[in-house]
C-alpha cells in the first residue's frame, strides 16, 4: 500500500525530479527548490525564472533506513539492499533537498562530504516507474 | 477572553487491545472523564466537540470519525468535529477546544483524541506512519518518520556534540517513568546498555529511540473558568495555550535542529499565562522519538540551544529532579496513540496537579505549573499549553 | 557531408559481480569473464541511458540537438515513447526527431546509423544517439553468466571534425543465431547449439567486415583498432584474425571481460574504450552483431582529438563495489 501519487500529478513535477528545475526569485534572487507559489527566502516574491541546478552540492545531514522499517514502496529496494541512506543535500545554489544517497563509501557517509545527483528509479506505481534524482558521493 | 479550565480527564490504558475499536476506546476514555467531575455533570450540558484522530481507525471513517463518536456516547447532536494535525492532534483538539470556550460561544467544551493503530498489517502501519510527512519528498526520498528525525538527530550530533548515550538516556529515563504508571504501554524499566544496542531502525536510532504503536484514548473536558467549581472542587486552569505551524519538509526549514512551530507555539503560550519556562514544575513533552525531547528542552525555553543533553546528564529532567519530564513515559513508553497523545498529556497533567497520580512514587509534589507540548509530525505543527494547580 | 562523432559519454553501473562467485555458488561459470557490471536496484536501460548521455552532451548547446535516437534489446517498458524520459532528464528540444531501436543486439549500430542518416536528411546540427543495454536471462540458463550492463552515448555532427564516419556496410541473414526472445517474454533463450551459433556469428560478421573492406578499398593493416561484436572473447578474436586483423589491433577493444556481455552496447563499448588510444589519422573498424541475424560493419577514422573525459574507462572499470551471488540474484527478483 503506498502513498497514491497520480501519474498527472507525477508528470507536474518531471522538471524538478528529472534535471532540478528551480526557481531563482524575481524579488529577491534567491533560488527556490523545490518550486513554491510565493519565495520561501523573502515569503514576498511570486514571480520567478526557471534555473537548472547543477545538482552539485554536500551532505548536510543523514540517516540510514534499516530494511524493516521502509515505507511500503521501498520494501523491494530495501529487500535487495538491506537498508539505504538518506540525505539531506545543501545544493551550490543554496536550497536544501532530501533524497537517497547511492552507492556510499565503505568509510561513511559524512556531513559536508561532496555529492552529485545522478538518474535513477524512485519507485513503482501502477506499473509505472517514476523516475528522479538521487545523490552519489562526488 | 474568558478563562479556561480543565474539570474532568480520562483516558484509556495505552497498550494493544485487539477487543477495542475506535468506538470503544473513546467510549472508555469519555467514561472516566465523567466520572472524574467530582460535583457530577448532565453530559446533555457538552455543547462542542474537538475530536483528534489521524488514521480512523486505519482508514475506516476518514469522514465524519467525529458524529460516529459522539453518537456512541449518547451525544448525537453536540457540535462535533474531528481534528488532523497528524501526531498533534488531539493537541489541535485542545487548542480549538480552548479557543471556543476563550471565546466566551461555548462553556462546556470536549477535547478528545481517539488512534487505533494495532489492528493493521505492518505493510499498512509503514502507510499510516508515512502520509504526515512531505509526501513528494520526504517519503518518496524512502524516508520514514524515524528516518526525519534522525536526519535532525544527524545533524544536531554534528552541531552541539550530542553523543548516542544522550540519546538512550531518554529512553531509559521515560521507559523508567512509565514502568510506575498503570497507564502506560510498557511498564518495564531498561537499561542504558539494553537502549544503546537495540535493532537498527533509522542511524543513529535503534529501536529504543522510537515511540511504539499504540491503541488509545483520551478525554478532556474544558469549562468556562467563572463556572469551573460548579463542577469541581479541585479544577486545573489551562493559563496558555498557543500553535504554530513550520515547513513540512525538513529540508525547506532554515534549522533542522530546532523546532520552530513549538519556539513559536511555546511564546504564545507563555505569553498568555504570564510566565516563563523557569515557573514551570514539570512538563509532558513529545518524545515520538529520542532527539525530539533533546530538541524540546531548548525549544521550551528549559535551556540554551545545544545544550539540552547536560539536562540529561545533570539529571534534572528525570522524575526526581529540578524538572521532571514525562513523568508518564511520554510517547517513548507510555505509548502514542497518534490522535490522542496531546489530550493523554493533559490528562497527565490533570491528575497530577489534582495529587492523583495513581502510584505514589510517581506523584510529583508541590507543582504548581505545568506544561504540555504536542508536535505533528516532524514538527510542522505543534502546540503548547501551560496549566495551574486550580486550589489557590 | 560528412558525419563525425564529436564527443561521447559511457555509463558503467558501480556494482559488479565476479566470475568466482558463479563458480562457489554453482560450481562452474560458462562465461569467460573476470567479471561484469550488474544494475543497481534503482537501475533500469533508461537511468543509464540519461547517465552516459550528459557525459556526452556536457558544454553542448541542447537547442541544436534536432536528432535522438535510442538502442536497447531491455526497454523498461514493451510499449512506450522511451526517448521523451530522455528529453526531460537532458533538458533537450521537443522538437527533435527520433527513432527507437530494439528487438535484437543489432540496435546500437542501427541507432547510430539512423541517426546519421536522420542527420543528413533533417538539416540539424547534433544528433544524439544511446546505446543502453542489460540483456536478461532467467538465473537457470548458462547464457546468463555473460550478461552485464552498460550505456555509452555520442553526439553526431554534420561536417565537422572528429571521428568521421567514413563508410558502413551491412550483412542481413536468416540465420536465429545465438539467442532469441518470443513476444512477452522477459529473458532471452539460448538455441544450445553452439557450434551453429559460432558460425552464424562468423559468417554474419565476417560477410560485414569483408564488404566493407572491399567497397572502401581498405586493408585489416590500415586500421589502428578493430572491435567485434562480443557475446565471448574467444569466437571474437578468432574472427577478427581469420579477417586479417593482428592482436594488437583486437586487443584495446575488448572489454568483454570486465563488463560481460552488454548486448546492443558490445562493440560500440568497445569504440569508446579504444578512443583514448586513438590519435589523429588513425582508423577504427566496428562490427555489430544481432543474432537473427545481421551485422553491421562502421568504418572510422578520427581526424582531430575528442573532447577530454573528466574520467577515463578506467577510472570507469575501477569505480565498483563488489556483490555476493545471492545480492545479484535479490537484484534479478529471483529470490
Amino acid at each position: 500500500m503506498g502513498a497514491h501519487i497520480s501519474i498527472p500529478m507525477y508528470q507536474r513535477a518531471v522538471p524538478q525530479r528529472y534535471r532540478l528545475v528551480g526557481q531563482r526569485c524575481l524579488k529577491c534572487g534567491k533560488v527556490n527548490f523545490p518550486p513554491k507559489a510565493v519565495c520561501k527566502y523573502c515569503n514576498a516574491g511570486f514571480e520567478f525564472e526557471e534555473v537548472t541546478l547543477s545538482g552539485r552540492g554536500t551532505v548536510y545531514s543523514y540517516t540510514i533506513i534499516a530494511g524493516g522499517g521502509a515505507p511500503p514502496e521501498f520494501a523491494e529496494q530495501a529487500h535487495c539492499q538491506g537498508s539505504y541512506p538518506v540525505v539531506v543535500v545543501e545544493l551550490e545554489e543554496g536550497p536544501r533537498v532530501i533524497a537517497q544517497l547511492v552507492d556510499p563509501p565503505p568509510a561513511g557517509i559524512t556531513i559536508g562530504m561532496p555529492v552529485r545527483a545522478v538518474f535513477r528509479k524512485i519507485y513503482e506505481e501502477e506499473g509505472v516507474i517514476r523516475y528522479g534524482f538521487k545523490f552519489r558521493p562526488a | 477572553m474568558e478563562g479556561v479550565a480543565i474539570i474532568g480527564a480520562g483516558q484509556t490504558r495505552y497498550g494493544d487491545f485487539p477487543t477495542k475499536g475506535v468506538k470503544e476506546l473513546f467510549a472508555e476514555a469519555y467514561l472516566e472523564m465523567l466520572q472524574s467531575v467530582d460535583r457530577g455533570l448532565d453530559p446533555q450540558m457538552i455543547q462542542a466537540a474537538y475530536i483528534g484522530c489521524l488514521s480512523a481507525g486505519s482508514g475506516f471513517q476518514l469522514g465524519q470519525l467525529a458524529p460516529l463518536l459522539m453518537g456512541h456516547v449518547g451525544l448525537p447532536h453536540v457540535n462535533a468535529v474531528r481534528v488532523e494535525n497528524a501526531c498533534a492532534s488531539g493537541g489541535f483538539a485542545l487548542y480549538n477546544a480552548a479557543c471556543a470556550v476563550a471565546s466566551g460561544k461555548f462553556d462546556l467544551v470536549l477535547a478528545a483524541g481517539v488512534e487505533k493503530m494495532r489492528d493493521i498489517s505492518s505493510s499498512k502501519g509503514r502507510y499510516w506512519l508515512g502520509v504526515s510527512g512531505d509526501t513528494e519528498y520526504e517519503r518518496l526520498a524512502g524516508s520514514t518518520f524515524a528516518g526525519i528525525y534522525a536526519l535532525m538527530a544527524t545533524r544536531y550530533m554534528h552541531e552541539y556534540g550530542l553523543k548516542r548515550e544522550h540519546l538512550s538516556m531518554v529512553a531509559v529515563k521515560n521507559h523508567r517513568n512509565a514502568a510506575a504508571n498503570p497507564k502506560a504501554q510498557f511498564r518495564k524499566a531498561i537499561t542504558l546498555e539494553q537502549a544503546m544496542n537495540g535493532v537498527p531502525v533509522a542511524y543513529p536510532f535503534n529501536i529504543w529511540d522510537c515511540s511504539p504503536t499504540t491503541d488509545g484514548a483520551a478525554v478532556v473536558l474544558l469549562c468556562n473558568a467563572r463556572r469551573a467549581r460548579d463542577f469541581t472542587s479541585r479544577p486545573v486552569y489551562l493559563r496558555g495555550f498557543g500553535a504554530a505551524s513550520d515547513y513540512l519538509a525538513i529540508h525547506d526549514r532554515s534549522s533542522i535542529t530546532r523546532l520552530n512551530a513549538t519556539r513559536k507555539a511555546a511564546a504564545e503560550a507563555y505569553k498568555q499565562a504570564g510566565i516563563g519556562p523557569r515557573d514551570i514544575d514539570f512538563a509532558e513533552v513529545h518524545d515520538c522519538f529520542t532527539i525530539a525531547e533533546i530538541l524540546a528542552y531548548a525549544d521550551l525555553g528549559f535551556c540554551e540551544e545545544g545544550r539540552a543533553h547536560y539536562l540529561l546528564e545533570e539529571g534534572i529532567t528525570q522524575l526526581d529532579g529540578k524538572l521532571p519530564v514525562n513523568a508518564s513515559g511520554g510517547l517513548k513508553a507510555k505509548g502514542h496513540p497518534i490522535g490522542a497523545t496531546g489530550c493523554g498529556m493533559a490528562y497527565e497533567i490533570f491528575r497530577q496537579l489534582r495529587g492523583e497520580a495513581a502510584e505514589p512514587v510517581r506523584q510529583i509534589k508541590n507543582a504548581r505549573f505545568a506544561l504540555s507540548h504536542n508536535v505533528g509530525g516532524s514538527g510542522g505543527t505543534a502546540a503548547v499549553f501551560i496549566y495551574q494547580r486550580g486550589d489557590e | 557531408m560528412s558525419i563525425s562523432v564529436v564527443s561521447y559519454g559511457v555509463y558503467l553501473p558501480f556494482l559488479r559481480l565476479r566470475r568466482e562467485e558463479y563458480v562457489n555458488a554453482l560450481g562452474s561459470c560458462s562465461a569467460d569473464i573476470k567479471e561484469k557490471t550488474v544494475m543497481d536496484v534503482d537501475e533500469d536501460t533508461m537511468t543509464m541511458a540519461v547517465e552516459a548521455a550528459r557525459k556526452a552532451v556536457a558544454g553542448l548547446d541542447l537547442e541544436r540537438v534536432g536528432v535522438l535516437t535510442l538502442a536497447s534489446t531491455s526497454y523498461p517498458y514493451q510499449e512506450k515513447v522511451m526517448a521523451g524520459t530522455i528529453v526531460e532528464a537532458l533538458g533537450l528540444r521537443k522538437n527533435i526527431l527520433t527513432g527507437h531501436h530494439g528487438s535484437s543486439t543489432l540496435a546500437g549500430t542501427e541507432a547510430f546509423l539512423s541517426a546519421a542518416g536522420l542527420l543528413v536528411g533533417s538539416g540539424e546540427k547534433y544528433a544524439l544517439v544511446i546505446v543502453s543495454d542489460a540483456p536478461v536471462a532467467g538465473a537457470s540458463a548458462e547464457m546468463e553468466h555473460s550478461f552485464g550492463a552498460a550505456a555509452c552515448a555520442f553526439v553526431l555532427a554534420a561536417d565537422e571534425q572528429g571521428l568521421e564516419l567514413e563508410g558502413f556496410y551491412s550483412c542481413v541473414t536468416e540465420s536465429l543465431g545465438l539467442r532469441f526472445r518470443p513476444a512477452g517474454e522477459k529473458e532471452v533463450r539460448d538455441i544450445g547449439v553452439r557450434t551453429y551459433s559460432n558460425q552464424a556469428y562468423n559468417e554474419t560478421v565476417g560477410a560485414a567486415v569483408k564488404g566493407l573492406l572491399n567497397k572502401l578499398g581498405q586493408k585489416p593493416a590500415g586500421y589502428r583498432h578493430v572491435i567485434l561484436h562480443q557475446n565471448d572473447v574467444r569466437t571474437t578474436v578468432a574472427l577478427a584474425k581469420k579477417l586479417g586483423f593482428g592482436d594488437e589491433q583486437i586487443q584495446e577493444g575488448l572489454v568483454y571481460g570486465q563488463v560481460g556481455d552488454t548486448g546492443a552496447c558490445s562493440s560500440l563499448l568497445g569504440l569508446c574504450r579504444v578512443l583514448e588510444k586513438t590519435v589523429p589519422g588513425d582508423k577504427i573498424l566496428v562490427g555489430s552483431y544481432g543474432a537473427g541475424g545481421a551485422s553491421q560493419a562502421l568504418s572510422f577514422k578520427l581526424n582531430c582529438r575528442l573532447p577530454g573525459r573528466s574520467e577515463s574507462f578506467q577510472v570507469l572499470l575501477e569505480d565498483k563495489k563488489y556483490i555476493s551471488y545471492t545480492h545479484y540474484l535479490k537484484l534479478k527478483r529471483s529470490i
